[in-house]
């Protein structure tokens, strides 16, 4: 088994990760967890999504939601679920500060249903796209190894 | 004996906090597996559009059937054009009392663009009353202050639960409960509710 010469490097990348991972796969869960159309309405709010590609997205998303998570947080490839989440990530955050700025008073989303945008979410959703291009970038670029 | 003292004093004040139904504003089986609270106003554009579009399909596909039951709150806005907001909702109120609530709201949404701006709301709400007898009812009980304070306690509950703009819908299910975003797609509302209610 390979040592890195940065441990606490590692450890905070190996961290990151399974945090990334562990949320994106809890906010799908909660999503499964209600019926789609309820998720839908969510999306909708924002005003961005055809109404023809909403039921689509909001089947299929909570489930790409859980098992991207669960694959980052197993490790295994980290580079796709890593850009995958990270991208998704910013899509979602653009979609909430679009959101905000024009003055929408609406749900996130994020985590399923009643979690208004708000500075706080804005702030979470930040810190988790900031923690997930951390990840992202050191997927990309091998830790030194000692041996 | 303490910590269920304890429990109650803060449980006291949530309690008190949710108004009651009033059995008058409500249509459908209180018992139906679903309850959908709407929290609207009579000179919101969006309400009138609700009310006359959306709520007749629902009563058709849900509410007849028992498998919905819904609930008028009153959430009157201030500003600019809601300047008779509070007055329509007490005549509105007051007609409740004597089980007219909603032909005095179907009157004063379908007459929105008039007393709205010209403010004689009495005119729409004494169109939805042919019997003088009610008529003088409704204006006398308009005036009760248990009226306006129903109102008030509606609209603190609503703000309190994250109300913000009309029309909001706060769906309680199997003890669970949240806001739907504003005037949602009916189509999606439907597919949610078939989703608590099989058919």
């Amino acid at each position: 088994m390979p040592t890195y010469r940065n441990k606490p490097l590692y450890w905070t990348v190996l961290a990151l990760r399974v945090i990334v991972g562990a949320v994106f796969a809890y906010a799908g869960y909660l999503k499964l967890r209600e019926p789609w159309a309820l998720f839908a309405m969510g999306i909708d709010a924002y005003h961005i999504v055809p109404y023809r590609f909403l039921e689509p997205l909001a089947r299929t998303l909570p489930v790409a939601e859980v098992a991207i998570g669960l694959w980052l947080m197993v490790g295994l490839w980290p580079r796709i679920p890593s850009t995958v989440i990270s991208l998704l990530l910013m899509v979602f955050f653009a979609a909430m500060v679009h959101a905000k700025l024009a003055g929408q008073q609406i749900d996130c989303g994020c985590f399923g249903p009643g979690d208004p945008i708000s500075k706080w979410t804005l702030l979470r959703d930040g810190s988790l796209l900031a923690a997930s291009l951390v990840v992202t970038w050191f997927a990309f670029r091998r830790l030194p190894r000692t041996s | 004996m303490k910590l269920y003292a304890a429990m109650l004093m803060v449980l006291l004040p949530c309690l008190a906090a949710v108004p009651e139904i009033d059995k008058n504003k409500a249509q459908g089986s209180p018992t139906a597996p679903v309850r959908l609270e709407i929290f609207s106003d009579f000179t919101c554009p969006h309400c009138k559009h609700f009310h006359e579009t959306f709520l007749p399909q629902l009563m058709k596909d849900y509410v007849i059937s028992g498998k919905v039951y819904v609930v008028d709150r009153a959430f009157p806005l201030t500003g600019g054009g809601h300047e008779h907001s509070r007055e329509a909702f007490a005549y509105a109120v007051a007609a409740a009392r004597i089980g007219k609530y909603e032909q005095v709201a179907d009157a004063l949404y379908a007459q929105q663009a008039t007393w709205a701006l010209g403010g004689n709301v009495w005119a729409a709400v004494a169109s939805a009353l042919p019997s003088p007898e009610d008529q003088k009812k409704v204006q006398a009980l308009a005036k009760d202050p248990g009226v306006m304070a129903e109102i008030e306690r509606e609209y603190q509950y609503g703000a309190s639960s994250g109300v913000n703009e009309t029309p909001t819908i706060i769906v309680f299910v199997g003890g669970k409960h949240y806001n739907l975003p504003s005037a949602p797609d009916y189509r999606l509302l439907k597919s949610m509710i078939d989703a608590y209610v099989p058919k």
